[in-house]
């Protein structure tokens, strides 16, 4: 039976060669395709696969003053990563991790699941986290398997003056935000930290700067051996810095002279529409702010009655008082209706109503003039009739109000400036009154205006006429070293009235500081002119708010201002003596 | 010596050309696994040395595969069977590890059904030693089967699906060669085919259309139609439910066979691993040491059954040609000489070795491709590990052994 012998056909043999040839070849026909014919393809995804770009943030730009102080700069801060794969494997150092920076697990769960870009990327969960509590992560590594720490530069305060509604501040970036964004050609990420108010959101592109990257790489397990030789790491491009039309050393002065009053004040130079000063108090620490809030700390600061988190200058919108009257000055003085007297007798009886001026026994006989300088309302509830609610709405438009200022802060309010159109929509068509129209003319009622729009107006008085554009960024100075000056608006002729107009206005104003009777005689200087209107709005809420506006006739600092006292009481009384006391500080300085 | 003239004899009909083959695939193996232990810290650098060792172990082996009469294997054939058979079973029970393939002699793990797959071959070569067996009539069918039935049942059950799929593709292609006639052969793998076409609905009904035909030109006996027929469908519908006894990471394998873009990091991970390691290869490859995706670990399984991806990725597609040109032409060969042979047992002998050299060949590339599911069955003097080394070399050993058999 060994010697059995072979009798297979040839054709079985042959088949089988054949079968074994055909299904070789399949499989060398899919190594050529995979390899030849899309080789470019798995090249691509093979390189991804090992080398792990690692993003370096790159520092904000850095904000000066015009004098170049620094305002905001940038420090070291450390923040705390886990590598989400790495955590999964070693539950238990998340345990260890919460314990040492105390929280729960579920915050710590809740964050990685936030902050993920990948099971093998560090995911960010605690910025700023004090050197402390480094230390204990780096004394308890070995039993923190997956948590890692950086160094990130992180916003940084030096000045003590309030400027925080003015310089705002960066958190970190939300999902909305992101949405956001994301169709825009840029490179924002989960975790960056984002402008989110006041400047810091306003220049965001600028101050942004571009991430780099330095590429890792990685093995299977995401563990990182160290940089591709072959791919030379991106440096990170710092943002820009921005240079402010804000002068530190006002903003100080202003600072310390309004103490723990609410309130706000702007001091612009009414030739070039620069923002020296902007301050509304109270304000906030940025730093506390910055990155991740704790929850109480948000809770403490929205609940707080003084209401910290909003912007007065720009988002305040209160009654102007007395010092609108300037509009209708502005109109009875171009139509050379100052000769009109009239008595004022402490009050105006229109119809069943009864409407007051400040001065209870009353002015007397009074004109124009004197009706600045003393600021009598009876005087302007007569007026009205001289200008009608449509001359006057227009005139209060051509000086700015109703509308954005357009200065470079986010969340500028417009205000309300009734015209006849907004009173029918208010109170129906013909049911509304000369009556409602007193008030408006003195700056009460229906009327609403925001500090910088007040700035404005007396900017706009003081230049007779001629506008330019608040704002607070001078210039942005490039990584490079270039500058690019911002913000230079042509100036806008937006009030049209005679020169001699504006010599009475201007009087007007002398007076008011410098007459004898006048409101504002505290606010007084010895080494300039000042020309001033003060306010005082009654609101619904308490105490009067007391304002004051003016300028100074000075050709090197031609500057006006807005001073809003929240609450504060009269004009006269409390806004005056305080735009006094600064611009006592200012010429010694000067 | 009339002994040591046989010998000399012996030595001197030895088929150089194959000893050739095999030392250029051994030294390719050797040089992949040299490559990824090749600058890499903190990996266990102990493969390569070991694979020297096995590759050493593997050349005596071959020798006395090459050396040993004839007339052993053939008397002996079934008891070489029975041990193996014992081995599997013992295995069963007291094979290490939760996947019991392993038995433990010394510190040394041994694969049990490696030895099945050379004792199987013998075995059936034994069985159609006799010419007259023509497989004319069913009762020769039936010792066939059962010879290679029970092992697939015993390795099954270790669960080594891809052992198991290797010892019925030998059956099949013996089969081939025992001389069944054409139709009855179809009748047979049409069951196989029934059950892979059943996971498409078009695909079965296309397949039976097929088979109807078929059945209708060559008009076999009514009772074979039927009971064909019948034997079909109910296989197609038994698919379904064998499907769930696969335990689950079988399924895996399979299903990430068609789709392994669904679960990357799953059971999808070593193929689509696979791919783009192979894939970024290119033509030249990215030279010695220089494979990212097997390096960094990317690649599970690196060593031994993924071997041929290492090669892909470094060396690039001209080699890969190459290793497939060389398999191919050794086994070609094989089948060859099977086909020349003067002698039954020697051809049996041949093709069975052939037999298993390719199948595991044709899974072990195809699988890393995506051509076929991921079985776990290694590249035969490729792939790292010891068992199937010294299967494949007793393999060529006991080839050499038949093709100077017939030399003499």
């Amino acid at each position: 039976m060994l010697q059995g012998r072979n009798s297979i056909q040839g054709w079985r043999v042959f088949t089988t060669l054949g079968l074994i040839l055909l299904l070789f070849s399949v499989v060398a026909a899919r190594y050529y395709w995979l390899m030849v014919i899309n080789h470019e393809t798995y090249n691509k995804r093979a390189n991804a696969n090992y080398i792990r770009a690692v993003p370096i943030t790159a520092a904000r730009g850095i904000i000066f003053d015009r004098n170049n102080n620094i305002l905001v700069d940038n420090s070291p801060a450390y923040s705390v990563a886990v590598i989400p794969v790495e955590v999964k494997k070693y539950p238990e150092s998340l345990n260890r991790l919460g314990e040492i920076m105390d929280v729960s697990l579920d915050l710590i769960e809740k964050r990685i699941k936030q902050n993920q870009r990948g099971r093998f990327a560090p995911a960010i969960i605690f910025s700023r986290v004090p050197f402390e509590k480094i230390s204990r992560l780096q004394e308890g590594r070995l039993e923190l398997p997956g948590v890692t720490y950086s160094i990130e530069p992180i916003r940084s305060y030096p000045e003590q003056a309030e400027m925080s509604h003015l310089l705002g501040y960066t958190r970190e970036i939300d999902q909305d935000y992101l949405n956001r964004v994301k169709t825009d050609d840029n490179d924002y990420e989960p975790g960056d930290e984002v402008g989110w108010k006041g400047l810091e959101k306003t220049y965001e592109a600028e101050l942004h700067g571009s991430r780099g990257y330095r590429y890792m790489e990685v093995n299977a397990l995401g563990q990182e051996i160290g940089e591709n030789e072959n791919r030379p790491p991106i440096h990170p491009i710092p943002g820009n810095d921005l240079r402010l039309t804000i002068d530190l050393n006002f903003q100080n002065i202003v600072s310390e002279a309004i103490g723990d009053s609410s309130g706000a004040i702007i001091i612009i130079n009414y030739k070039s529409g620069e923002i020296l000063t902007y301050l509304s108090q109270p304000g906030y620490e940025s730093s506390v702010l910055s990155g991740r809030i704790k929850e109480e700390v948000w809770a403490e600061l929205i609940n707080n009655p003084k209401t910290p988190l909003y912007d007065r200058v720009v988002q305040g919108l209160y009654p102007p008082g007395s010092v609108l009257k300037l509009v209708a000055a502005t109109y009875l003085f171009e139509n050379e209706k100052e000769q009109a007297e009239y008595r004022c007798t402490g009050k105006l009886k229109w119809g069943n109503r009864e409407f007051g001026c400040w001065k209870k026994v009353g002015h007397g006989k009074i004109k124009l003039m004197e009706a600045i300088e003393q600021s009598c309302n009876v005087y302007f509830f007569n007026s009205i009739e001289e200008i009608g609610l449509e001359n006057w709405s227009l005139l209060c438009k051509n000086y700015g109000f109703g509308e954005n200022t357009g200065i470079d802060i986010y969340g500028e309010k417009d205000g309300t400036v009734p015209d006849e159109h907004y009173m029918d929509g208010r109170y129906g068509k013909n049911n509304w009154t000369k009556g409602n129209l007193l008030n408006m003319v003195i700056g009460q009622g229906d009327v609403l205006v925001t500090p910088i729009q007040l700035a404005q107006y007396a900017a706009i008085i003081a230049n007779k006429g001629i506008k330019f554009e608040p704002h607070l960024v001078k210039e942005v100075i490039y990584h490079s070293g270039r500058i690019k000056f911002i913000n230079q608006k042509n100036s806008e002729q937006v009030v049209n009235v005679s020169d001699e107009t504006w010599q009475k206005i201007h009087e007007g104003m002398r007076l008011v500081v410098n007459g004898k009777k006048g409101t504002a005689k505290s606010a007084r200087q010895k080494k300039m002119t000042v020309y001033g209107k003060t306010g005082t709005s009654q609101n619904t809420q308490g105490e009067d708010h007391a304002w004051f506006i003016g300028f100074i006739d000075n050709p090197d600092l031609p500057i006006a201002w807005a001073v809003l006292l929240e609450n504060g009481g009269s004009g006269g009384g409390k806004a005056a003596p305080l735009m006094g006391k600064i611009l006592g500080k200012l010429g010694k300085n000067m | 010596m009339a002994i040591s003239r046989l010998l000399k004899r012996k030595w001197k009909s030895l088929d150089w050309t194959q000893v050739f083959l095999v030392s250029i695939l051994i030294s390719i193996g050797l040089t992949a696994l040299y490559s990824i232990e090749f600058q890499q810290a903190g990996i266990d650098k102990s493969f390569f040395a070991r694979q020297v060792i096995w590759s050493l172990s593997g050349i005596i082996a071959f020798f006395i595969a090459f050396f040993i009469p004839q007339k052993v294997l053939f008397n002996f054939a079934y008891v070489f069977y029975g041990f193996a058979l014992l081995l599997l079973i013992t295995t069963a029970f007291i094979g290490s590890g939760s996947v019991s393939r392993w038995i433990m002699i010394g510190s040394v793990g041994l694969q049990s059904s490696e030895f099945m797959k050379i004792a199987l071959i013998i075995a059936i070569a034994r069985y159609f030693a006799d010419h007259k067996i023509q497989l004319r009539h069913w009762k020769e069918f039936i010792p066939p089967i059962l010879l290679t039935l029970v092992p697939v049942i015993l390795v099954l059950i270790q669960p080594d699906l891809g052992t198991s799929l290797v010892f019925v593709g030998l059956l099949f292609i013996v089969i081939f060669w025992g001389g069944i006639y054409p139709l009855n052969y179809f009748l047979l793998i049409s069951p196989l085919i029934s059950m892979i076409a059943v996971f498409n609905v078009t695909a079965f009904f296309i397949w039976m259309a097929i088979f109807v035909l078929v059945l209708a030109v060559s008009k076999p006996p009514i009772i074979w139609t039927i009971g064909n027929f019948i034997l079909n469908i109910g296989v197609g519908g038994l698919t379904s439910l064998m499907w769930d006894f696969l335990k689950p990471y079988q399924q895996n394998r399979i299903l990430s066979l068609f789709k392994p873009e669904l679960d990357p990091l799953g059971s999808g991970y070593q193929l689509s691993q696979s791919l783009t390691a192979f894939g970024s290869g290119g033509v030249y490859g990215k030279g010695f040491g220089q494979g990212t995706q097997t390096h960094l670990k990317f690649l599970p399984e690196q060593h031994s059954d993924f071997i041929m991806t290492v090669i892909g990725e470094e060396f690039g597609f001209a080699s890969v040609i190459f290793v497939i040109l060389l398999l191919t032409y050794l086994i070609a060969r094989m089948i060859y000489f099977a086909g020349e042979n003067k002698y039954r047992f020697n051809s049996m002998m041949l093709l069975g070795g052939a037999s298993i050299l390719f199948l595991h060949s044709l899974v072990n590339l195809g699988m890393i491709v995506g051509l076929l599911p991921v079985t776990g069955i290694p590249l035969p003097f490729i792939s790292y590990g010891g068992s199937f080394l010294l299967t494949a070399m007793i393999i060529v050993g006991l080839a050499a052994n038949m093709i100077s058999n017939d030399r003499m």
